[in-house]
């Protein structure tokens, strides 16, 4: 059991460490992603009334807006595999992120912006 | 005295024991509906995902104009969907899917009434900032915040407090845009009868468009969270309402404990909440019920030999727009009823009992809240100072026990159920509960005479 628990409590250092990332703290991860906006007014506009509400919010338990960290595993697993999970909701994640006018196409847009990979 | 942070570090010696054998998230995901449907419609699926659709048109109209139109011309059933939090088959629809997403905002305010006027598409978390910088606050919201306006109002969202009643309590004034009579504003002096049936108006009547509240001064408040042992919390529960603005308690099943919240008006000097410690907490009190599957008398020992150890409750001093709804991001499904306030610990203990004989696998807190009776026709408080009791199940897991447990104590009891949350009742049942239903059902067909508002379970909520 003494043994579990070391591996459990050092595997969680471990994930913390790799998800903070080495340059920015929490708060300044925090801090871009509640400024940040998409370019595009109706994906911003789409924005504001969905994904933001959790997206921005550490509690909420979601991937914070272009949080590189938590990111970059999520879109390595590509956009037809993001989209998926988007639609029909996986976890703590609700089908659609709760964006009811949101078209295939807005969700590509949305999922691109949060990951940091709107440009 | 107990805090969460007790349970929490009691459960992470859980939590290692049970990480070996059991990860908690990577249980698959319950089985979902296509992305599309043969026809290419997206699917609309509802925040815990059990409701789903493939609606024909989805809709975000920016104006009332706009609105009237849709609701007159666009494929029925047309149904208004604000967050999806509605655990109920209130939204799903093949025909139009209309959401609020483009009406929201602050229209206006007077300093001197307190009363804001708001677009109903405002999410309750937007809410609260927007009031704040007029000076304004609701004093009353519930655990979460994410829903709209129009939609809380809709299914008599709550919050909880003695002296509060629900949110559709501080409606002083609507308008909504209806299929058959186009925009009405309404109020207790004008179009009344669609007032008073609308209030609380399941997206049945219309669709709200702008809502008046009567609001209070902002005010600083204090929240105290603490465990304390179950049986205590019940005896207490009446001397707690009477005490606190606002007060509820989660009973924790099969652990013989409670955890209470209130959050009373201060002057201190502001201590913001810290970061969230229910969610952890839940998920190891999943695992505890993981770990102790084959055990089960082991959970209640474990439960409480961890919870024995004292630890100073949590507190948190701010507005209270800040303190008073909370994030969740575990999904679950829910069944709760509103039942006369001095049937609500008995009740209480019955489901509990029957939760700890007969479903092991439930982990989730039982939330049990109190609200002030109004006077809105299809309000579950209509005329009933009411005590709320509400029963979670996490959304991989069975919640059949619902219907087959828990609804017959409710009923029992005669209790009103929460619309937004799991129920069996149709329109006969209801006719017998709200003594001014068979007036809103007439209200209700005049100003949408053609039904075009009403989905499958609508139909049988209103016998049409």
């Amino acid at each position: 059991m003494v043994g579990r628990f070391v591996v459990v409590v050092f595997l969680g250092v471990v994930v913390a460490g790799c998800s903070s990332g080495e340059l920015e703290s929490r708060e300044e991860v925090l801090a871009r992603a509640q400024r940040a906006v998409p370019a595009d007014p109706k994906l911003a506009a789409l924005y504001a009334t969905s994904c933001k509400a959790c997206h921005t919010a550490t509690d909420a338990g979601a991937p914070l807006v272009q949080d590189r960290a938590a990111w970059e595993p999520r879109w390595k697993k590509g956009m037809p595999t993001l989209l998926k999970s988007t639609v029909g909701g996986l976890g703590g994640m609700p089908a659609g992120g709760q964006c009811f006018a949101c078209s295939t196409a807005d969700f590509e847009g949305l999922i691109r912006f949060l990951a940091g990979h709107e440009g | 005295m107990v805090s969460r942070r007790t349970v929490l570090k009691g459960a992470v010696a859980v939590g290692a024991g049970a990480a070996a054998t059991q990860c908690t998230w990577s249980e698959p995901e319950p089985p979902g509906p296509p992305a599309q449907d043969q026809a290419g419609r997206l699917v609309w699926r509802n925040w815990s995902g059990l409701q789903h659709a493939y609606p024909a048109k989805r809709a975000a109209p920016a104006s009332e104009q706009d609105l009237v139109d849709l609701l007159q011309d666009a494929p029925a059933p047309i149904r208004p969907v604000g967050a999806g939090h509605s655990f109920t088959r209130l939204v799903p629809t093949d025909g139009t899917l209309v959401t609020l997403d483009a009406m929201t905002g602050l229209v206006g305010h007077d300093a001197a009434s307190l009363q804001a006027t708001l677009r109903a598409g405002t999410r309750l978390g937007d809410l609260g900032p927007a009031l704040a910088a007029i000076g304004q606050e609701m004093p009353n919201l519930p655990d979460i915040n994410k829903q709209s306006l129009a939609g809380a109002l809709a299914t008599a969202t709550h919050g909880t407090g003695r002296a509060f009643k629900a949110l559709h309590g501080s409606v002083v004034a609507f308008r909504i845009a209806t299929p058959g009579a186009g925009v009405l504003s309404c109020d207790a002096q004008h179009n009344s009868a669609l007032f008073h049936a609308a209030r609380v108006g399941l997206g049945a009547f219309g669709v709200l468009t702008q809502v008046t509240l009567q609001n209070a001064k902002l005010a600083r408040v204090k929240k105290r969270v603490e465990a304390r042992p179950l049986d205590e919390v019940l005896e207490a529960w009446p001397d707690l309402v009477a005490a606190h603005r606002n007060v509820e308690f989660f009973a924790l099943p099969f652990t013989g404990m409670a955890a209470t919240v209130t959050v009373d008006e201060t002057s201190e000097p502001v201590r913001p909440r810290g970061p969230d410690t229910d969610t952890e907490t839940l998920m190891h009190l999943k695992r505890l019920r993981d770990w102790t599957a084959r055990v089960p008398a082991f959970r209640r020992w474990f439960a409480q030999t961890v919870l024995a150890a004292g630890f100073e409750p949590e507190e948190a001093v701010d507005e209270g727009w800040k303190l008073l709804s909370n994030e969740r991001p575990v999904r679950f499904n829910e069944i709760e009823y509103h039942l006369p306030l001095d049937a609500q610990i008995p009740a209480l203990r019955e489901v509990v009992a029957a939760i700890e004989r007969h479903r092991p696998d439930v982990f989730f807190p039982i939330e049990a809240r109190v609200i002030d009776a109004d006077d809105a026709w299809l309000s579950p408080f209509h005329e009933r100072v009411s005590g709320s009791i509400a029963v979670h199940a996490y959304y991989k897991d069975d919640h059949a026990f619902f219907f087959e447990l828990i609804e017959p104590i409710f009923r029992r009891f005669e209790g009103r159920p929460h619309w937004g949350k799991m129920h069996s009742l149709k329109a006969a049942e209801l006719q017998a509960l709200y003594p001014r239903f068979a007036e809103a059902r007439v209200v209700r067909a005049e100003v949408d005479p053609a039904g075009r508002m009403l989905n499958e379970h609508l139909r049988d909520v209103f016998g049409a």
